[in-house]
C-alpha cells in the first residue's frame, strides 16, 4: 500500500470491514441428525475467517497513512462471533457491530449481504473491504453481492490498493489466472475483496485486546432488519466419499519409503 | 414447457478455454436429468469475438451470442455486469452459467443480485434431488459436500473447472449441418466508475516449474519456513527438477510467488509431481491436473490431495523425506561400488 501525503480539509474516510468466524482450521466437522448442517461440537474452537484478516490489516494501513479514518468491523453470527470482532478491535479497528443472528444451518451469501447492506446502507462508508471468500464456504459471494445491493463498484481478488490523495478513486491491482494483474482506478465508494498476500495481518496488541474487551458492541438482531426473500435451499449435505484413485502405501515409514522408491524406479522417474 | 439455459464462454489469447466446453457438458447433464427441454445458448464478450462465437457454434451446434464491446479487450467488473444483465433482462433465461474464473467469480453474485435470482458459486457436480436440479459443491475444506437447489430464478451459477470433462464433444471435426446461428450484437458502453488501466505480469513468469519434469511442492504442512529444505533435498534427487509451493506458504513469505503452482501461479504439468504438507485446495489441485504422476504425502488421511494422488502417504514429510534422501545416496552409492 502506499498513499500519498494527507491534504487537508477534506472529509474523514470511513472504512466497513466484513469479517466472518470459522472453526478453526483443522476443526472436526460432524453432520447433525437433520443432515442439513454440522453439529458445533463443544471442541471447536472458533476464529476470524484467515482470508478477512488481509482486510482487516490493509484498513489500519490505510488509517496509519490517514490518521483521521474510522474503522468499523462488522460480522454476521452468533453471540460468540463478538469474540471475532474484538480481535479485529485489538488489532486496532475503532468500533464492533454484530448483526445477531442464532439460526442454527446454512445461510446463503445473498441473506448475509442484504443484511450488511440494510446496515451500511445509510452510513456513508467510502470503502468496504472483506476477504476474497470465507475458508469454510468459498463462496466468495458476499462482498459482490453487497456491493450490488448498494449499486457501487466491485473490485475481487484485489492484490494492491493506493487511494488518491483527494480520496475519491481506489487504484487497484487485481489479480488474474496465472499471477498476472489488471488494474483500474476505481470511484469510491466502491467494495474490494482483497486476495492474500496483500499485507500480513498484525497481531493484536495487547493494550488493544485489553481496551477491546471492555469494548460494548453495538449489536443488532437480524430480525429487525430487512426480509429477504430465500434464494436457495440446502437440501442436504454428506461427507464426500472417499474415492482415491490411486494406492495407499501401508506399513513403517520404512516400509513406505522402500515402496515409494521402487515405484518411482519402475516408471524410471528416479534412477 | 421449455426452458432456457445460457453460458457464459471464457476466452483468452484469441482461444476459446476448455472450461467452456466443461460448462456445455454441465449443462447436457442438466438437460439429461431433466424432464424439460431445453434450450441452449452460448454468450461470448469481449473484443473480436466473433470468430471465436463461430467456432462454438460449431462445435456444439448451439446459437451463440458475440457480444462485441469495442475497445475492451480486458475484463472490466462494472462493465460487464452492465452488459450481461441488459442482455438477460432483454432474453430472460432460467439458469446461467459461467465458469469459476477470477472474472465469472466477479461478476456471477452480482449479476444474480441484479436479475433477482439465486447464485451458487464452484458447482462440481449436477443431481437430481427431489424432482429438482441439485448443484453439488464442497464446504468445510472440501470435508463436506452440499447439495443446493436454486429458489429464484435465474439461478446464476459458476462450475468448477476440471470438473466435467468435455469428452462427448468432437472439437476438432465441425459438423457443418449442425451449426449453430451466430448472432452478432455491438455494445458500445462508456464506465467511468472502474476504468481499466493495464495489466502486469505474473510474478511466475520466467520460473523454472512449467519446464521442469519432476516438481516438488511444499504446503501449509511443512509448518516452518525451514522445513522447506526438506523439499529441496527431495527435489535434488531428480535430474530437471524445480521445487514448488502452495499459495499459503508463498503468503506467509517462505518462499517466492514465482513458485507458486496454482490457478493464480504457474499451471504445472510435470511427469512427476510430489505433494508435500498440501492439503489439495482446488485451486492447487486444479493447476496440477496435467502432471502425469502424483504422489502425496500428508499427515491428514482426509486431505483432498489423496482423492488425486497416484500415491498416497500418510506420514510425516520431516521423517520421510531424511530417510527417502538417506535410502536413495545409501542405495546409489552401493550402485556405484
Amino acid at each position: 500500500m502506499q498513499l500519498t501525503d494527507n491534504a487537508p480539509g477534506l472529509k474523514k474516510m470511513k472504512l466497513l470491514v466484513c469479517v466472518k468466524q470459522v472453526m478453526e482450521s483443522g476443526s472436526i466437522i460432524q453432520i447433525n441428525d437433520s443432515k442439513k448442517w454440522i453439529d458445533h461440537l463443544a471442541s471447536n474452537r472458533f476464529e476470524m475467517n484467515k482470508f478477512d484478516a488481509y482486510a482487516v490489516e490493509e484498513a489500519l494501513l490505510i488509517k496509519e497513512q490517514f490518521p483521521d479514518s474510522r474503522i468499523d468491523i462488522i460480522t454476521v453470527g452468533p453471540d460468540h462471533a463478538k469474540e471475532t470482532l474484538r480481535r479485529a478491535l485489538g488489532m486496532g479497528a475503532d468500533e464492533g457491530i454484530l448483526l445477531a443472528d442464532n439460526h442454527k444451518g446454512y445461510r446463503p451469501p445473498f441473506r448475509t449481504a442484504t443484511w450488511i447492506a440494510a446496515y451500511a446502507r445509510d452510513k456513508d462508508y467510502d470503502l468496504i473491504l472483506t476477504g476474497i471468500m470465507s475458508e469454510d464456504e468459498m463462496n466468495g459471494q458476499t462482498g459482490p453481492m453487497l456491493a450490488e445491493i448498494l449499486l457501487v463498484p466491485c473490485c475481487t481478488g484485489t492484490i494492491r490498493e493506493t487511494l488518491s490523495p483527494d480520496k475519491k478513486t481506489v487504484s487497484v491491482e487485481r489479480e488474474i489466472e496465472g499471477g498476472a494483474r489488471d488494474m483500474f482506478d476505481i470511484k469510491l465508494p466502491c467494495v474490494l475483496t482483497l486476495q492474500t498476500g496483500i499485507n500480513s495481518p498484525r497481531y493484536p496488541a495487547l493494550s488493544k485486546v485489553l481496551r477491546a474487551k471492555k469494548k460494548k458492541m453495538n449489536v443488532i438482531d437480524v430480525n429487525f432488519l430487512e426480509k429477504n426473500k430465500q434464494t436457495l435451499t440446502l437440501k442436504n449435505i454428506q461427507h464426500p466419499k472417499k474415492t482415491r484413485k490411486g494406492i495407499l502405501l501401508n506399513g513403517t515409514t520404512e516400509g513406505k519409503v522402500d515402496q515409494l522408491m521402487d515405484i518411482l524406479s519402475k516408471k524410471a522417474l528416479l534412477q | 414447457m421449455g426452458k432456457k439455459i445460457a453460458i457464459i464462454a471464457e476466452h483468452g489469447n484469441g482461444k476459446v478455454k476448455p472450461i467452456t466446453y466443461e460448462l456445455y457438458t454441465m449443462v447436457k447433464k442438466i438437460q439429461e436429468l431433466s424432464p424439460f427441454k431445453y434450450e441452449i445458448q452460448f454468450f461470448i464478450l469481449g473484443q473480436d469475438t466473433e470468430l471465436l462465437a463461430h467456432s462454438i457454434s460449431a462445435n456444439t451446434g448451439e446459437n451463440t451470442h458475440s457480444v462485441n464491446i469495442p475497445g475492451v479487450a480486458h475484463y472490466n467488473g462494472s462493465l460487464y455486469k452492465r452488459i450481461l444483465s441488459a442482455l438477460f433482462t432483454k432474453e430472460k433465461f432460467d439458469t446461467i452459467c459461467a465458469p469459476h474464473s477470477t472474472s465469472g467469480m466477479d461478476y456471477a453474485p452480482a449479476l444474480a443480485v441484479i436479475l433477482k435470482g439465486a447464485c451458487i458459486t464452484g458447482v462440481e457436480e449436477v443431481r437430481q434431488e427431489e424432482g429438482d436440479i441439485g448443484f453439488v459443491r464442497s464446504l468445510f475444506g472440501q470435508k463436506i459436500s452440499a447439495t443446493l437447489v436454486g429458489e429464484a430464478c435465474p439461478l446464476v451459477l459458476t462450475l468448477q473447472p476440471g470438473s466435467f470433462k468435455p469428452n462427448s464433444l468432437k472439437l476438432d471435426s465441425p459438423d457443418k449441418k449442425n451449426k449453430g446461428r451466430v448472432e452478432k450484437v455491438v455494445h458500445q458502453c462508456n464506465e467511468d466508475k472502474m476504468v481499466f488501466t493495464g495489466t502486469r505480469p505474473s510474478a511466475s513468469k520466467g520460473s523454472n516449474l512449467d519446464k521442469a519434469d519432476v516438481i516438488v511442492s511444499g504446503g501449509r504442512g511443512i509448518e516452518e519456513e525451514e522445513n522447506y529444505q526438506y523439499i529441496e533435498m527431495l527435489a535434488a534427487l531428480f535430474p530437471r527438477s524445480a521445487t514448488g509451493g502452495s499459495r499459503p506458504i508463498c503468503d506467509y513469505g517462505w518462499v517466492k510467488y514465482s513458485k507458486q503452482v496454482g490457478m493464480t501461479g504457474t499451471m504445472v504439468s510435470p511427469k512427476l509431481y510430489i505433494a508435500c504438507g498440501i492439503s489439495g485446495a482446488t485451486q492447487h489441485v486444479e493447476a496440477i491436473r496435467d502432471a502425469k504422476f502424483i504422489v502425496a504425502i500428508n499427515t491428514d488421511p482426509d486431505a483432498p490431495v489423496f482423492r488425486i494422488a497416484d500415491v498416497c502417504i500418510i506420514a510425516d514429510l520431516t521423517d520421510f523425506i531424511p530417510l527417502f534422501v538417506e535410502k536413495f545416496n545409501r542405495k546409489k552409492k552401493a550402485k556405484n561400488e
